[in-house]
């Protein structure tokens, strides 16, 4: 009897492992994208209309992407980025064409959740730089969405 | 002695206030953005209603004007579909801008017919539906939405059975009308921050390395676009300076002339 109940822990315990692993391999940008989603969610009742096209991909921990968008004087922007990583630190910020910061003072970093806030002084190209700065994980996936009015 | 709501409000001023310090400090004021161009990502091409949106913050607009539903020619080549797909749908939000209920639900089915004829048809169905439901109850913002679904949808399933190219011809069929409801508009009452919204020149350079990338899109109308683009750009480049009227005013007709291109059978 007691050989068969270790029998069936160390398959749970097994099967455990075997989700665990399955979870992390189907972990991917787009659960990163439901975080960076969550982290826009109460803009909407604000007014800001949330894009359905997103960037995203995977970054090793401290590693940075900068992301080009074309941006509107006249409209204001917030750019939102998430990872499934609950234990990532990350951040986004805005610069201009010529490297000066250009965002509000606003933006927020809250674990793996992170925003930055623009209202353009000129209509032209933007970076937005998103940066794992902290992971556990070897690569974290990441996504960027933003959202305007 | 100060009161402890006091106390606590000021605590978490305070808090807050070493929170966004730290949060400033370690951002840097400057980043050297030759360092960051290898990098650097695509561009994610601005719907119409993004510059709809900053135009209508100039001043009221006649968007009844601009409305257009008529079915157009069909096609049987996949790049003019694409290309007509992103244009149609760029149509749906100046529809949406004019409030125009029925031009809304008969762009909603142009929109299905001609995503039918690139094989994409599927991804859209629900959206189409949901366009033409929004418009009956006039809820313009999930129209909106919709559209914005609409186009993503669309070019997903192509990019996932690696039509990327097609996909990057209805974001361009899309930028060509944008623009040239931008520049009828602004030509119509100029003003230096209505012309400044054609400041686009990243991804006029987007477009035409994407188009570079498609020799074997062998057509006239691509052919055309590729040219117009080379003539488009001096117009919009101009770093710091004023984009003039007469600048506008050419690109409107360029735009107008590859959008009849796009819609009509050569």
């Amino acid at each position: 009897m007691r050989a068969f109940v270790k029998a069936l822990l160390r398959g749970s315990f097994s099967i455990a492992i075997l989700l665990a692993l399955r979870l992390t391999v189907f972990a991917s940008v787009d659960d990163a994208q439901s975080f960076a989603l969550q982290a826009a969610e109460p803009y909407i009742k604000e007014g800001f209309q949330v894009r359905e096209d997103y960037w995203g991909g995977d970054l090793g921990s401290g590693e940075k992407k900068a992301v080009r968008q074309q941006l509107f004087k006249g409209n204001e922007y917030w750019f939102w980025m998430g990872t499934e990583v609950e234990r990532a630190r990350i951040s986004v910020h805005v610069y201009d064409s010529e490297g000066k910061l250009a965002e509000q003072p606003d933006g927020w970093e809250k674990g793996h959740f992170a925003a930055a806030h623009i209202i353009p002084k000129s209509t032209g190209s933007y970076f937005i730089i998103v940066n794992i700065e902290e992971s556990p994980e070897e690569r974290t996936h990441w996504a960027l969405v933003y959202g305007f009015r | 002695m100060i009161p402890f709501a006091r106390y606590l409000k000021l605590s978490a001023l305070l808090a807050s206030g070493l929170i966004l310090c730290a949060h400033g400090a370690e951002t840097p004021q400057h980043i050297d953005v030759k360092q960051l161009s290898k990098k650097v990502e695509d561009v994610v091409v601005p719907l119409p209603n993004e510059v709809f949106g900053a135009l209508n913050k100039l001043g009221s607009i006649n968007w009844k004007e601009y409305v257009r539903s008529d079915k157009g020619s069909n096609f049987t080549e996949r790049p003019r579909i694409a290309l007509l797909l992103g244009t149609v749908i760029a149509d749906g939000f100046i529809a949406v801008q004019a409030e125009d209920a029925p031009a809304v639900k008969e762009i909603g089915q142009r929109v299905q017919t001609l995503a039918r004829g690139i094989g994409v048809e599927r991804s859209i169905t629900q959206h189409a539906k949901a366009i033409t439901e929004a418009a009956d109850k006039r809820k313009w913002e999930n129209v909106r939405q919709e559209l914005d679904r609409t186009q993503n949808s669309v070019q997903q399933a192509m990019n996932e059975v690696h039509d990327e190219k097609l996909s990057q011809l209805v974001s361009l069929g899309g930028w060509l009308r944008g623009t040239e409801v931008l520049t009828a508009v602004v030509t119509k009452h100029f003003s230096t921050e209505g012309a400044e919204l054609l400041h686009q020149p990243d991804l006029l350079v987007y477009f035409q390395t994407r188009l570079q990338a498609m020799p074997e899109f062998d057509l006239a109308i691509i052919r055309d676009i590729r040219g117009a683009l080379v003539e488009v750009k001096p117009l919009i480049d101009v770093g710091r300076a004023h984009i003039s009227s007469e600048s506008v005013k050419k690109i409107n007709d360029i735009t107008t002339r590859l959008d009849n291109g796009i819609v009509t059978r050569e």
